[in-house]
């Protein structure tokens, strides 16, 4: 119920803006389910290549939680249950049939919505397989049935460069959006907040029952999952907090409506290198060479999620499970004679040492160039200036690369998750993975405490 | 371009992993990423990045820098012929500046140059840049006369116990080169103070203004002694005087400073503060005056500002980001205590005539424990939300 201005962060304007039309794309033969989106889970494979698998059958189970499955998108078989280095499970994959055999699970009717339990919600979630859309914090991993948070929070937007526009997105969907809000607030005792822009115009976001509303406006990271905790209901050692996206509130309510797995995801085809740019409605886990309707080049860089927290995926790879979005750019790596001298009229950079800086920001293409080797840190003030969440970031990463848990805990790491740190390895003159070094830091703290 | 491209990747094979010249490998990176930019592609998200890299920011410092050189070359020419009572010809004024600047200059690099290389050697790590402004910043406060031998010892004291043993580029604790200037004014003090080392003419003897200004008996006139030794504001301020190369002028070293404000790469809060806590202290001094206390006392406060090194240390020493605060509300602080402890030397100190160099040394040495402070209010603000 309160508005938020954001000052710390900025947009990129990168080119490669989606369309705002939904274009049903043909079945993806293949689709895959990766493992290592599902952080905190220690999965085992429910299926050996070459098993008959319907929409809804589980492929992967929790090893410390059985309960908690990751099921197939898609009917078809099973070809392949590839391991990496040290057999560690990488990727299944599933040749679709093209049909759409599924998985019955229980249904609900509007009367009996109202009067379920929250054991009812959780188990009808987890033996559908859509218990992993709800995420935890701290340490953004799968949220544990059988805790209670103190929260929950809905994510109805995203700044990320180029992100799938949320309120787009529900514009005509505020009832199942609805149904979704009002299964979930059983799941805790305190309040569901449902984040959103500043501009959100759908009836989904700006009438939402039962729910807090939040507005947020301001430059990225203003759409981040804590940003939005951060200044409404802080995350301090002991807390629970759950997340949930405003796409995956959807599929909750189909699920429970339907009783089937909701495999449908709309994407947003985005960046320079794709060739058509829209959203797109496709199945959970699909190829990108289905998203990109074949339209695959080289020299690019091919990524599941936005230039700043999405995964690089090559030609071959697949959608992850968390995102609405793919990002095509081109690789970078030219060599430029005396780079680091020149004026710089075309050269996009945060500070101000370029000519570019100073002149009206336009839209810029930008390729994967490092556009500078690793150094020590150095300016080490201009951090914080892109971290809405009241961190000394130079001071985090020092406790954090000394293994120091005590100062992290102390410096705010629990409230934090690698894609809040995005702009600042973006903009570090010295190339550190600012995100990268917060992330080892969490794990540590999870392993350790 | 294709051209250094090609003979580059010739090369580089033989430094190499395995290869004979793999321990050299420092030397030809630095080379290799000097012509060329690296072309290294992002590992990991964030797939995309700022232009700016360390190389860029290091060498804006350069440039901003190359006022006070140019000063500083001028202004060298320009004292010897007015100390030979010869008129003061321009080219003249250049190249008889430039016989004494650029020698020291070109020592200076080549001394810091030979430890860098072979600590990068040593290490296994690239060249780092931070050494292009050490390198240049160095001369520019040491006397035109100085002898080059002390020059570069005095470098190689800068780069080795003033950066190198912290562990490199980021890691230091003083800033290295007012680091080596401490060491060859306590090691030299002959060359390095008194009056005959601030005109390069040998045997002459011509004081700085602020050692003239400490001498002023009590009772007298401050801005008169220093009147009747031909120095007042506008001539300290525009730089003509002795002093250190690139010292004198507080103008070519305000024009440095605009240019580091405007590219953000120096923190304004830092310099502010710097200024607010000389004027304050100097205030409070010049309050202070009567017949009874010493002469400089009365020395108005903004003269403060322009006379001996302040001016370039504020803007060049000062906001070495490495060895001040790293927190915004530290930096004013850091800063502020700067401009006091240098008036303190300045006026009440009998040993020295400038302060600056101590006062930014010392001040270094308490950062950390500013910013211990900010970041524990930090802590205990996030304590109290729980």
């Amino acid at each position: 119920m309160a508005d938020f201005q954001i000052r710390k962060g900025k947009d990129i304007k990168l080119k490669g803006a989606a369309r705002k039309e939904i274009v049903e794309l043909a079945p993806p033969q293949k689709v895959a389910v990766q493992p290592r989106d599902f952080r905190g889970l220690k999965l085992q494979p429910a299926v050996k290549a070459g098993d008959a698998v319907k929409v809804g059958t589980p492929l992967l189970k929790d090893k410390t939680h059985p309960d908690i499955k990751i099921v197939s998108p898609v009917s078809g078989k099973v070809i392949a249950v590839n391991r990496g280095d040290k057999r560690l499970l990488l990727e299944i994959i599933i040749e679709s049939d093209g049909q759409r055999n599924a998985e019955t699970f229980r249904k609900f009717n509007s009367d009996e919505l109202k009067s379920v339990s929250r054991e009812d919600i959780i188990k009808t979630l987890l033996d559908g397989g859509l218990w992993p859309v709800f995420r935890q914090r701290p340490f953004s991993k799968v949220a544990d049935p059988h805790l209670s948070p103190k929260s929950i929070f809905v994510q109805g937007m995203n700044t990320e460069p180029l992100a799938l526009d949320v309120d787009f997105l529900l514009e005509r969907s505020e009832k199942e959006f609805q149904t979704g809000l009002d299964i979930i607030k059983k799941l805790t005792g305190g309040a569901v907040h449902l984040c959103v822009s500043a501009h959100a115009k759908s009836k989904a976001l700006t009438a939402a029952q039962t729910v807090q509303i939040h507005r947020f406006s301001g430059p990225h990271p203003a759409g981040n999952v804590s940003t939005h905790i951060h200044h409404i209901d802080p995350v301090k050692k002991g807390d629970v907090v759950w997340h949930i996206g405003a796409q995956d509130v959807l599929r909750v309510a189909a699920l429970f409506l339907n009783g089937i797995y909701p495999s449908d995801r709309v994407v947003a085809v985005t960046g320079e290198g794709a060739e058509r740019r829209c959203y797109v409605k496709t199945v959970e886990g699909a190829s990108m060479s289905s998203i990109l309707e074949g339209n695959l080049k080289a020299d690019m860089r091919y990524i599941s999620g936005s230039v700043l927290a999405g995964t690089r995926v090559d030609q071959q790879g697949y959608l992850g499970f968390y995102d609405s979005q793919v990002t095509v750019i081109p690789e970078g790596g030219k060599r430029k004679l005396l780079g680091w001298l020149t004026p710089g009229f075309d050269s996009y950079s945060f500070s101000k040492t370029f000519v570019a800086s100073f002149l009206p920001e336009k839209e810029v293409g930008l390729d994967t160039d490092t556009n500078g080797s690793e150094r020590a840190i150095v300016l080490n003030h201009i951090y914080d200036e892109y971290v809405p969440l009241d961190i000394m970031t130079f001071f985090l990463l020092r406790a954090v690369l000394a293994g120091d848990i005590e100062e992290c805990e102390k410096l705010g790491i629990l409230e934090c998750d690698e894609e809040d740190f995005a702009l600042c390895s973006f903009a570090c003159p010295s190339k550190v993975e600012v995100g990268e070094i917060i992330r080892r830091g969490l794990d540590l703290i999870e392993k350790e405490g | 371009m294709k051209l250094f491209e090609q003979l580059l990747k010739k090369v580089g094979p033989l430094f190499e992993k395995g290869r004979p010249m793999e321990k050299f490998y420092p030397l030809y990176e630095a080379l290799d990423t000097f012509l060329l930019t690296p072309g290294k592609v992002t590992k990991r998200g964030p797939h995309i990045r700022d232009s700016v890299d360390i190389k860029r920011v290091m060498i804006f410092v350069v440039i901003a820098l190359v006022p006070a050189t140019l000063m500083g070359i001028y202004n060298t020419g320009y004292q010897i012929l007015l100390a030979k009572g010869l008129a003061a010809d321009f080219w003249q004024c250049w190249i008889l500046g430039a016989q004494k600047v650029i020698p020291i200059i070109l020592v200076s690099y080549m001394a810091g140059g030979v430890w860098e290389v072979l600590f990068a050697v040593t290490r296994k790590h690239e060249i780092n840049e931070g050494f292009l402004v050490t390198g240049l910043l160095y001369p520019l406060t040491l006397p035109p006369d100085m002898p080059l031998w002390q020059v570069a010892v005095g470098i190689s004291f800068g780069v080795v116990f003033g950066k190198e043993i912290f562990g490199g580029t980021g890691m230091n604790i003083f800033n290295p080169a007012l680091a080596a200037r401490a060491f060859v004014f306590f090691a030299y003090p002959a060359q390095m103070s008194g009056s005959n080392v601030w005109v390069a003419v040998d045997g002459f003897t011509q004081a700085t203004p602020l050692a003239i200004a400490k001498e002023v008996a009590k009772g007298q006139s401050v801005v008169q002694g220093l009147s009747d030794a031909g120095f007042n504001f506008y001539n300290m301020f525009v730089g003509f005087i002795p002093g250190s190369i690139g010292e004198t002028s507080a103008l070519a070293c305000v024009i440095g400073l605009g240019f580091l404000l405007i590219t953000g790469v120096a923190s304004w809060r830092t310099v502010l503060g710097a200024v607010l806590g000389l004027l304050t202290m100097a205030g409070v001094f010049y309050l202070m005056r009567g017949p009874e206390r010493l002469a400089i006392f009365a020395l108005p406060p903004h003269w403060h500002l322009i006379m001996g090194g302040f001016a370039f240390g504020a803007v060049f020493m000062v906001t070495d980001p490495v060895s001040s605060c790293y927190t915004n509300q530290g930096r004013w602080i850091f800063g502020f205590l700067v401009g006091v402890v240098t008036a303190l030397i300045r006026v009440v100190n009998p040993a020295y005539p400038e302060g600056t160099m101590l006062s930014i040394l010392f001040m270094n040495a308490f950062a950390p424990l500013i910013d211990y402070f900010v970041v524990e209010a930090n802590i205990k603000k996030r304590l109290k939300r729980a």
